[in-house]
């Protein structure tokens, strides 16, 4: 190819406020061709598709190189140039759907505002958001455009930002982590979508995005980046077949979907797992059948309702009804790993927090350890939580800033009034435990890593000694290398300690690896429950059978191509 | 929307009701009555009681409270005790002379508030986003009494430049706004600081947002990313602060009424609590009430307008 790329990007350094975030990035991109940029949080992979743009926050300094776009460097071009290539030449898709749009306008405003550089009334304007609407696959499209963004579920609103990038015809799509905060079912669905934009407008585009697993479905090139340094480039298929730098290869082993075998010990960055080793599935009298259970759930049905006093007493509308949860039943033992499995809005997260008396429940019961804590009143409810605890979602947000480590991790026990002489000997014991030195406890939550402050959630749990730990999306927003290690530490602690564990996920990549047993649910019910074995090898219900195959990264079967086979999701829930 | 418009409509009555209940009894419970002060030392025990008989001072204080509400609802609002003049007609009388006030200093707060604290947040951390920053706290803290007092002073006793005292109601509509020139400054020269420091925190914060940086990948211009879309979210809280400013706003109107002399609610409020002028009081606290919940009711529907989560009802 003696043809000049569409854009070549050569040894750009940058710093946000004097700290170093890109050293020397050199790579390129030809007419038409996808390029992938992957890494881990904190790579520079972000910041690079924001470069490209030249929309960096005020802080970012290019401290060298340049940027070639169809032969003009981006960095030498005056504000005006630049924005006249934005929109039309260049665009972007953000991360976040539900932060994408401008909450105050409509959609149609939006989409009839990026196209003032075009001719024609507003009408045509509506017109053309309309159509394109219509291509990325949003329903109604006349009526989406009257809507605001909060009335939109967010894989449509990833859809419409989708169209609004599009539909200048760019030559360049930068897509920062599109699917990353969408379930499975979604991100199959949005990537084939791009993959068909990208084919039927001919126009090259940079995928960023931490998945390897999405690499192959879309890419033809692959820049492989850590700590702001180009690792690797190369084809797609020989980068993840044939790594040739040793943080590829470790990228590439600690994709848990990678791992054939089943083996409860996830592969990390600094463990000596290697593919051929016998997969660890623990002791098999790790879990204990007992009469009570650690947890029994009975026909629990949760109901969500809305009553708004004046819609009552005008009697215009009645109550607004969502069957969150429609009669769920199963056990947890001793020892035990369960995991509950479906899209976002399936409910799973409302059966955890039935779980810990968060929720009330309308029907059925909820056994922890032969006491049925349902209705309970406040002062029971106290001691439930001793012996069932709950690890958030959001790791630094549910530590509170102004504490130290140490009394985050004692916390429970004060508050449960569990006697502790050494406040600080038991923080240190806990920290330990979860393979933290005793240095952390004087730390506060901003100064620890995500992974750390995993750790320490992992702590705060079990500083009550619980029989249950209920784990609500643990690995959302984990790197891969950091998840196996934060996974591989809940099952030694389950082993030494014979402790029962919820997994509340839609990560089936890991739930394969970890979980004895698995419930699958879609719309409150729960489809299909069973081993882990049986349940993806032989997948009994047709809603199984889909969330599979659009997770799954199989070599040599793609995951779109997998989805588009089972045909299209019902994914979405307003 | 127009669920959500009656819905605050109905919730301001049941705050004006409630509101007026409390200062029923508070001003009851103060020191001191009106029969004492009209009567003078010389008052007979047979006056004051024929006295609290006519005003109807005799009956227990739930009696008072619900006859008030009852004669209100005629528009009736009592008599002053001194000059026998109806209240109703006194309180219309002095009603437009405060809101002409406050209206010019919710003006005047916003019209140099808002800019200034854009400007600052466009230009971060620049020399002239430090200016504005300690304009802005040094004007706040001054309080309104000292404006007014070294106002009055500096441009009406020694520069003469402005009006010292009165409405301008013999002139005309430009007298009538130059009298309102110095009192509205006492008012709302704090506000202009306050407005200034809320408007840049909320414009930085939406600044950072992913739809600002989205847009602009867009292509579309600084002006409409700025003005049209950030500075349309970033007013929202500065128009619920307003509405609930102008609580505050109507304490400085009280004393800028009274040095400038201007013949507003403030100034009628101030003169009758000195003698105890129950039905004044009353009347007057319930128009400044009135005032109160009709802001923070517009600031609503304001917030309404810019934001249609609010109008759907989604903040609950």
């Amino acid at each position: 190819m003696n043809e000049t790329p569409l854009l070549e990007v050569g040894e750009l350094a940058l710093s946000y406020a004097g700290v170093p975030a890109l050293h020397g990035v050199s790579f390129r991109v030809g007419r038409g061709r996808v390029a992938g940029i992957v890494g881990e949080s904190g790579s520079g992979k972000s910041t690079l598709g924001a470069a490209i743009l030249r929309l960096l926050p005020p802080s970012a300094r290019v401290t060298g190189g340049n940027i070639r776009f169809d032969g003009r460097d981006l960095l030498a071009l005056s504000p005006g140039e630049m924005r006249a290539l934005r929109g039309t030449r260049v665009s972007f898709i953000s991360q976040d759907p539900l932060r994408a749009l401008i909450p105050t306008l409509s959609i149609g405003r939006q989409m009839s505002d990026i196209q003032y550089r075009r001719s024609g009334g507003r009408q045509r304007k509506r017109r053309r958001a309309a159509e394109m609407l219509e291509r990325v696959g949003v329903p109604e499209p006349e009526q989406r455009l009257r809507a605001y963004p909060h009335e939109l579920s967010g894989g449509q609103r990833q859809r419409v930002s989708i169209a609004m990038a599009m539909m200048m015809r760019p030559d360049l799509l930068i897509a920062d982590e599109p699917t990353t905060a969408l379930d499975a079912t979604l991100e199959a669905q949005i990537v084939t979508l791009l993959r068909e934009l990208q084919a039927e407008a001919g126009c090259a585009m940079i995928f960023v995005t931490h998945d390897l697993g999405l690499l192959p479905e879309l890419c033809d090139e692959v820049v492989v980046m850590e700590r702001g340094e180009v690792r690797e480039t190369g084809p797609v298929g020989r980068v993840l077949n044939a790594p040739a730098s040793d943080y590829t290869r470790m990228l590439v082993r600690c994709d848990p979907a990678r791992v054939a075998e089943k083996t409860r010990r996830l592969p990390t960055r600094s463990g000596s797992w290697k593919a051929s080793d016998p997969p660890w599935l623990g002791p098999p009298e790790r879990i204990r059948r007992g009469e009570p259970p650690v947890l029994a759930v009975e026909g629990l049905e949760v109901t969500f309702r809305r009553r708004s006093w004046l819609r009552g007493a005008l009697g215009t509308r009645g109550d607004f009804v969502v069957r969150a949860v429609r009669g769920a039943s199963f056990r947890v033992e001793q020892g035990e790993t369960v995991a509950i499995v479906g899209e976002s809005g399936s409910g799973k997260t409302t059966i955890a927090r039935s779980i810990v008396g968060l929720q009330k429940s309308e029907r059925g019961s909820i056994a922890v350890g032969g006491t049925d804590v349902t209705g309970l009143p406040p002062r029971a409810l106290k001691a439930l939580r001793r012996k069932v605890a709950m690890m958030f979602q959001d790791p630094v947000g549910s530590l509170s800033p102004r504490f130290r480590v140490g009394r985050l991790v004692t916390e429970p026990m004060v508050i449960h009034g569990i006697p502790t002489r050494d406040r600080r000997g038991e923080a240190v014991r806990l920290l330990d435990l979860v393979g933290l030195d005793a240095s952390f406890a004087d730390r506060y939550p901003h100064e620890l890593s995500g992974g750390q402050a995993r750790r320490v959630g992992v702590a705060r749990a079990l500083s009550s000694s619980p029989e249950l730990v209920v784990a609500d999306e643990p690995t959302a927003g984990l790197d891969l290398s950091i998840q196996g290690e934060l996974l591989n530490l809940l099952a030694e602690i389950q082993e030494s300690i014979g402790l029962a564990i919820l997994i509340i996920t839609h990560n089936l990549a890991v739930v394969r690896h970890i979980s004895d047993r698995t419930i699958v649910m879609h719309r409150g019910e729960f489809v299909e429950q069973g081993t882990t074995e049986t349940l993806f090898r032989s997948p009994r219900h047709e809603y199984t059978r889909r969330l599979l195959a659009a997770s799954r990264h199989e070599p040599g079967e793609s995951q779109v191509k997998a989805s588009a086979r089972t045909g299209d999701l019902d994914g979405e829930t307003p | 929307m127009l669920l959500f418009v009656l819905r605050r409509i109905l919730l301001g009555l049941l705050i004006v009701l409630l509101a007026v209940t409390t200062l029923y009894c508070l001003v009851q419970a103060a020191p001191g009555n009106p029969i004492d002060i009209l009567l003078g030392p010389r008052g007979s025990p047979a006056m004051k009681a024929a006295l609290e008989a006519r005003l109807g001072l005799d009956q227990p204080l739930p009696v008072q409270i619900v006859k008030f509400f009852g004669s209100l609802l005629e528009g009736d609002l009592g008599l002053d005790i001194k000059t026998k003049r109806p209240v109703a007609e006194l309180v219309l009388e002095r009603l437009p002379k405060t809101i002409a006030l406050l209206a010019a200093s919710l003006l005047f707060a916003s019209a140099l508030g808002i800019p200034l604290g854009c400007f600052a947040a466009t230009h971060r951390d620049s020399i002239a986003d430090r200016i504005v920053g300690v304009a802005s706290v040094s004007v706040i803290s001054i309080p309104p009494l000292i404006i007014a007092i070294y106002g009055l002073l500096l441009f009406a006793a020694w520069l003469k430049w402005l009006p010292a005292v009165g409405a301008g109601d013999r002139g005309d509509l430009a007298d009538q706004i130059y009298h309102l020139v110095l009192p509205t400054l006492a008012v709302a020269l704090n506000w202009i600081g306050y407005v200034a420091r809320l408007v840049r925190a909320s414009m930085l914060e939406i600044l950072n947002e992913d739809y600002i940086r989205n847009a602009r990948a867009f292509g579309l211009g600084e002006g409409r990313v700025v003005f049209r879309y950030a500075l349309r979210i970033a007013v929202a809280p500065t128009v619920t602060v307003l509405g609930i400013g102008v609580g505050y706003m109507l304490g400085s109107a009280i004393f800028a009424e009274i040095v400038f002399a201007r013949p507003g609610i403030g100034k009628l409020i101030y003169d009758a609590l000195l003698v105890r002028n129950y039905p004044v009081i009353m009347g007057s606290v319930l128009a400044s009430t009135v005032i109160l919940v009709v802001a923070t009711t517009v600031s609503d529907i304001l917030n309404a307008l810019i934001d249609p989560r609010i109008r759907q009802g989604q903040e609950a």
